[in-house]
Parts: structure tokens; sequence; C-alpha cells
């Protein structure tokens, strides 16, 4: 079966996908950290940072839809983030002072556009790179092996699952004519089970197939990445705009 | 400790017995595979063919001996054997595991420390042998079966071993690629081990087949001998004449 759905705006020649995968990780993580710093309450900033991050998504060539629908899928997590932490706030013991400073809908406002910022620029992120990079990138800006190759193995076993899961969907609907009259959580919890125990199976022997070319734990490199100009010029500039945003906005 | 490969036999194996539990795959099982043959093994399902398969490179380890270009089994010996054995497995997505085919097929050449230049000409050459150049970046989950299954061949054939076993290497291919992939077989500087439950292209590229039922191996002969002996092919619910009264019927 064939997969696209998780990386499938990586392979987009674009300014940003030609960018080293350290480059962007450390300039979306400083903008995250910078846009996460920006004070309680405070939404005017937003709106050159989305004017920032519009320019991203247009240099990413990245298509708006996919970048909203992947927002959404965040959203009751947001929306729930944004709506009761003000409340958290408002309730837990004496009442600060800060806390009436700022108007509650401004709060609520400004976490949720805090969070968006940072999920778009996760978006951003692994949109413009393939996976692999992306880990490569981490790998050698200090991640873990260990954590490393566990995330290399999920990726993979991702598709696995999926492939799975599609099997079994197709093997349910094949002999579901009409509207299903068994109790759908029986049929779904059985579906779960016997995706799981495939999986584990196949796994299992993907582990065989590694172990049979010399797999004794640790991933060779192969491919290096390699760190141009361009990538400096990049982190500069990116870097000089955010920080404006934060201190002059 | 490397031992010398001037024994007359690629593969041997000396009553290899080996259980799941308490069911018993392999009973007692012997063979000898000379160099450079193309030796199939057929039998039904559940004959312990794929578990005779993967004992070739130290993934099952039961009782008895399994000697390899002269150079025996044993747990100081293991790399070595698993650079002189090649397993093809029957699905292509258990041996694809990295983001792209030429990460894929470095993968055992890294293991091996050959020199990351060399790996590079390596793959080259080894994509141009299965027909795959320009597939280097490609992502293997991006691809048809049938180039999986030759990527699949290709993270083998890199690696350059004496032996190369393949588990159903002819499942789920249309006959235009079952007949590719019968000439790729036979035109291999190795030796090769085919486990298959199908039995013409095993006959169209093996110099000798064993029958398999029950973890034993009941006959080793050369294709004429095995065809010939219908009763245990009755026996064994690998009988397969049909097909030419099939064509027969359809032909007149």
């Amino acid at each position: 079966m064939k997969h696209d759905y998780l990386d499938k705006y990586s392979g987009l020649d674009s300014v940003l996908r030609r960018l080293d995968p350290r480059t962007k990780i450390f300039a979306f993580f400083s903008a995250i950290v910078i846009i996460v710093s920006e004070p309680k309450g405070e939404l005017f900033p937003f709106i050159f940072y989305s004017v920032a991050l519009g320019s991203l998504i247009m240099a990413g060539r990245i298509p708006l839809k996919f970048v909203l629908s992947r927002c959404l899928i965040a959203s009751p997590f947001i929306l729930m983030a944004a709506l009761l932490l003000p409340l958290s706030l408002l309730f837990s013991g004496p009442i600060k002072s800060d806390v009436f400073s700022v108007n509650m809908a401004a709060l609520s406002g400004s976490i949720l556009l805090k969070a968006y910022s940072a999920l778009i620029l996760v978006v951003l992120l692994t949109s413009t790179d393939k996976f692999h990079r992306l880990l490569k990138g981490l790998r050698s800006l200090g991640m873990p092996s260990v954590l490393g190759a566990m995330s290399a193995l999920m990726y993979r076993y991702i598709f696995i699952l999926n492939d799975e899961r599609l099997r079994t969907n197709r093997a349910r609907e094949s002999r579901t004519p009409g509207r299903l009259k068994i109790s759908r959580f029986k049929v779904l919890g059985h579906q779960a089970a016997m995706i799981f125990l495939r999986s584990w199976d196949r796994a299992h022997t993907v582990y065989q197939s590694m172990l049979s070319r010399g797999f004794d734990g640790s991933f060779p490199e192969f491919e290096g990445l390699a760190f141009h100009r361009r990538d400096l010029v990049f982190i500069i500039g990116f870097f000089i705009i955010m920080s404006v945003i934060r201190i002059y906005a | 400790m490397p031992e010398p490969k001037n024994c007359p036999f690629s593969v041997v194996l000396e009553n290899v017995t080996f259980a799941y539990g308490e069911n018993s795959a392999l009973k007692s099982v012997s063979l000898e595979v000379r160099k450079q043959e193309r030796f199939g093994i057929i039998g039904p399902s559940g004959a312990g063919k794929s578990t005779l398969l993967l004992h070739l490179n130290g993934l099952l380890r039961g009782e008895g001996r399994v000697i390899i270009e002269g150079l025996e089994l044993r747990k100081e010996t293991l790399a070595e054997v698993r650079k002189r054995v090649g397993l093809v497995f029957q699905n292509p997505d258990d041996q694809l595991f990295n983001p792209t085919v030429e990460e894929d097929i470095a993968f055992g050449l890294l293991n091996m420390e050959i020199n990351k230049e060399k790996i590079r000409i390596m793959i080259k050459d080894t994509l141009r042998l299965m027909n795959l150049e320009g597939f280097e970046g490609r992502t293997s989950h991006h691809l048809s079966f049938g180039e999986r299954k030759r990527v699949a061949l290709a993270t083998v054939l890199a690696m350059q071993p004496d032996v190369i076993a393949f588990d159903e290497p002819f499942s789920n291919l249309d006959p235009a690629t079952i007949k590719q992939f019968i000439k790729t077989i036979k035109n291999l500087d190795a030796t090769v081990l085919i486990v298959s439950q199908q039995i013409l292209p095993v006959l169209a590229c093996c110099d000798r087949i064993a029958v398999m039922n029950e973890g034993t191996i009941l006959k080793v002969g050369s294709p004429d001998e095995i065809m010939a002996d219908k009763a245990l092919l009755e026996k064994c619910r690998l009988d397969v004449s049909f097909y030419a009264d099939i064509f027969k019927n359809h032909l007149s």
C-alpha cells in the first residue's frame, strides 16, 4: 500500500525545503520560545507574528488548507486549554492582582494564539523536510541516539499499523452490506486487537530482517547533513525579525 | 577468525531440529547444497520451509549443526555467517525499513563497515543490476509491490553474500514479473536457496529440489525426478498436473 499522508509536502522544492533540517529545528523552536514568552493577554504582536508565519507558509509552498486542517486536529486541546487555564487561575487560591489586570478574554486569546503559532511552526517544520532528515538533524543537535532509533522505528511502524488498519477496514466493509447490525464497539474492539496482533507479528519480522543484515542495535548513518551559508543567513534573519516583534511590538 | 571457504558445499545442515513451544517444526533435517547451485525447497503450508530458512543465518537456533561455506554457525561466528547468507523475505515491506531506497541498501553495507564511497558505488551497481536506476532517493512505501520486491532483493545483493535464500519469492507477482525474477535468480553469482509453494517457477530455475512436509525432508532430486513422483506430490498437496489439463483444454 502506498502512503503519503505523513510527509505529503516534504518533497516539494522550496526555499525552506532547501535549508538544513538543523537550521529549521533551531529557528522554529527559538521562535516558539519567543512567542510563548509574550506577556499574558498581549494580542497586538500576533498581527506581526501572523505575517511572519504567513510568509513562511508561502516560502514553504504549503497549501493553507493543509495547515488549517492540521490546526483543526489539535483545536479541541487548544480550545480547552484556552478556556480552562484562565478559569483555573481565577479559582486557584487567593486571587492575584495581575490576573485581574488583564482582561480574561485577552488572556484566553493570547493562549489560543500562542498555541496556534507554535502548532503552525511545527507543521511547517514537518512539512518542509522528510521525517528521517529531521531525525538526523535532532540527533546531530544532541538528541540521545536511543530516542532517535525509537522515533525512526516508530515512524516505520506507523505505516505497518496503517496498512493493517486499511486491510481490516476493507475486510469489515466488504462484508457489511448496508448498516452494521452488530455492536460497532464490539467490531471495532476486535479489529483493534487484530491490528495490534498482526502489527506485532510484522514488527517481529522486520526486526528479523534487520538482524539478518547485521543490525546490532545502532543505526549507521549513510548520508550526512550539510550546513550552508544560506542556513546562517536564514537563522540570523529570522531570529532578528522575531526578536524585533517580541521587543518592539 | 575467518575460516576458509574452500569446501564443496555452500550449505550443510546436520540433524537440525526445532520446535515452537511444543509444536515441532523441524525434525532432524539434514541437507547439503553445492556451491553455486540453485536449490528449491517445496512443501505445503506449515511444512517447516521458512523455519528452515531462518536457521541459515541464525535468526532461529535449534539443535544440530548449520555450516555455511565451511563455517559452523555458533555464537562467535554469527556475524560472519550473516555476511555470508542473505535472506530475502516473502513480504518486501518486512525488509524495507529505512526512509529511502539508498539507505535501505546501505544499511547492511554500513553494518559490514564498508567505506561510504565504496558503498555509493555498490548501491549504483546493484540498482543498475535490478533495473532500478534513479530509485536512490525514493521512499519504499511509495513504490509498487513489484518494485519493492526488487528493492528488497537489491538490499541483499549489495552485500554480495555467498548464499542467497528466498522465502516465497514468486508470491503476489504477475506472470511477467515472475519470468523476470526467474531470469534474475538464474543469473545470480551465488548459491541460491528458494523456499516456495509455487512449484512451476521453482522447476524453472532450480537444479535440485527437496520436498518437505511436517518438518522433514522426504525427497531430494532433480526437477524431473521430483515431478515423476506423483504419489509424493499428491501426498504433500503439491500435485500440479491439473494445470497441464487446463492448458491442453484451452489450447486445443
